[in-house]
């Protein structure tokens, strides 16, 4: 049996009296990959917030690695090995692309972050494996095209090591040549063993990176299984379509 | 790297050489600016670099200013202990006060810290006046050096080292990550970041650079006074100072600190009074509308023009963070 990496029980979250997340559990395996779906609005990015610390629930329980990890912030949880990028790209706008994958190499310790000044080659290579050509890394974000700004949140977040990836909407404003190249590329990282929880509208571009689909409506967990059998599901259909 | 340093020793070779060149009466202005660069480095790698701007300056530098007169005019500490120990009151007690604040964000940090500066303003007056000088204030405190060309040369050694200092370490990754957090700080708790420690360091460091300058000023000008110190023009004249030059450069600080202080000095035979102010505020808008990122993007950008450099990716960034 393969280990529970990261595991949601009856997580809530309440913005004044509506609940955006509700009595929501759901688990991811290591090596798994898992779809996220949902309508607009169905709780998707708040349960990210939840899981990164973002947003703390109002009730129940995060256990990464079977460790309970509520009362950790952010950045404690991005060391233990969870990483998220953001449904909209949010780059370091002023700063090239090798030194926005620098920010996600640095070390959280100022003495050693002091000594990191200049360009490393692991910038480079994390740079090249999600698909940046050479004249990319020096240049600044605003002169990137939206699947290059995909690519860039990645590359950072591979910078912290994890081991589970938070994609958010990951295939948003790309054109079709660059979903094809991005699902190559989460190919790829999955072959390599990382673990990823994937959000997206993209179903047909989604289907054959997961192996586990969890749909969710009004926060709640609605269907759960293969992602044919979850679009088949008459309450997702619902969901998605209305009566 | 090397093209910086060299910038850097150019420069200290002219500052140095400044008081063979120039009378006694200008020496004192270059004193001033030398003060105000440092006050304005302090706020730049707070301010500047973070992007949470501080109204409350010159509450850190009243600290140091006033722990130091009260020990040495008051108590006769010698200056060598009262020094030190107002620096480092000026970063615990700094640190102390100003870290609950920097949970806020934006505006609501500005006003937190002008608040401070205020009070401050306001206790020193009211609270034991006998040993603060009240509204007065003290005067006859005991000076560092005397003699324009003594004090010139502590002001600007002073403010040469916190320059080259604060301008390596922004140039490191520190630099880079407190120009992330201005840019977004929770993209950067996201990359695993303790966004919290890196902004009590950079406030702890600000608040050693205000005390040092503050102390310095304070045993160089002899007095301190609550309306001297706790002053909103006092406040500007930092902030436009680093604005002027260019924020999160170190060096525009500088800049602008000398720019200020020339334009302020060598106006005051033509204009009167309060309307320097005015024509000051409108320069800095000026500047403000042509060169939104400071003096300093000027100068790098004519430097470039000259050498037939396009600035591009990495270069930007080393002259940007």
């Amino acid at each position: 049996m393969t280990a529970k990496l990261l595991e949601l029980n009856a997580l809530t979250k309440k913005f004044g009296g509506i609940f955006a997340v509700y009595d929501l559990s759901f688990h991811v395996e290591e090596g798994e990959s898992l779809g996220l779906i949902g309508p607009n609005g169905s709780g998707k990015t708040t349960t990210f917030n939840l899981i990164m610390s973002e947003l703390k629930q109002d009730e129940g329980n995060i256990f990464f690695e079977g460790k309970e990890i509520s009362r950790y912030p952010t950045h404690e949880r991005v060391k233990m090995g969870i990483s998220r990028t953001y449904q909209i790209p949010r780059p370091f706008g002023e700063m090239s692309v090798t030194k926005n994958i620098r920010i996600g190499l640095m070390p959280d310790e100022i003495l050693s972050v002091m000594r990191m000044n200049s360009a490393s080659k692991r910038e480079r290579e994390i740079g090249n494996s999600v698909g940046f050509k050479e004249h990319h890394l020096q240049a600044l974000p605003n002169e990137l095209s939206m699947g290059d700004l995909r690519r860039l949140e990645l590359a950072r977040t591979i910078a912290t090591n994890p081991k589970l990836l938070l994609l958010d909407e990951v295939f948003a404003g790309l054109t079709t040549g660059e979903i094809t190249e991005l699902s190559e590329l989460l190919k790829k990282k999955k072959k390599e063993g990382l673990t990823f929880v994937i959000v997206s509208h993209d179903l047909k571009s989604l289907a054959p990176l997961v192996d586990r689909v969890v749909v969710v409506s009004f926060g709640q967990r609605i269907a759960e299984g293969s992602f044919e059998q979850v679009i088949a599901d008459e309450k997702v259909k619902e969901a998605y379509l209305g009566k | 790297m090397k093209k910086s340093l060299s910038w850097w020793l150019l420069f200290t070779v002219l500052m140095s050489s400044m008081p063979l060149l120039i009378s006694t009466r200008s020496l004192r202005i270059f004193i001033f600016a030398n003060f105000i660069a440092i006050f304005a480095m302090s706020w730049d790698i707070l301010s500047g670099y973070t992007g949470y701007i501080s109204f409350g300056h010159p509450f850190l530098i009243g600290i140091a200013g006033y722990t130091s007169a009260i020990l040495s005019h008051q108590y006769a500490t010698p200056l060598y202990i009262s020094m030190p120990l107002a620096i480092l009151l000026t970063m615990v007690a700094g640190s102390l006060f100003f870290f609950p604040a920097l949970r806020t964000r934006g505006t609501y940090f500005a006003l937190v810290t002008l608040a401070f500066m205020e009070v401050t303003y306001h206790l020193v007056q009211v609270v034991r006046p006998d040993v603060t000088g009240g509204s007065r204030g003290l005067t006859g405190l005991p000076l560092l050096v005397t003699g324009a060309v003594q004090n010139y040369y502590v002001s600007l050694f002073a403010m040469l080292l916190i320059g080259m200092g604060l301008w390596a370490l922004a140039r490191s990754g520190l630099g880079t990550v407190l120009s992330a957090i201005r840019m977004d700080e929770d993209a950067v708790k996201s990359a695993g970041l303790n966004t919290s420690k890196f902004k009590l360091f950079a406030f702890t460091l600000s608040a050693l650079v205000a005390g040092i300058g503050g102390v310095l000023f304070t045993h160089y000008l002899g007095s301190i006074s609550p309306r001297g110190m706790f002053d909103i023009n006092f406040l500007f004249t930092i902030l436009i100072a680093a604005l002027i030059g260019g924020e999160h450069s170190i060096v525009g600080p500088i800049l602008g600190a000398y720019f200020l202080t020339f334009l302020l000095e060598f106006s005051r035979p033509y204009i009167p009074g309060s309307w320097r102010y005015l024509c000051y505020g409108m320069i800095a808008l000026i500047v403000y509308m042509y060169a939104p990122r400071g003096l300093f993007t000027i100068v790098t950008a004519v430097e470039n023009r000259i050498r037939g450099k396009n600035l591009k990716g990495e270069e930007y960034d080393s002259q940007a963070a």
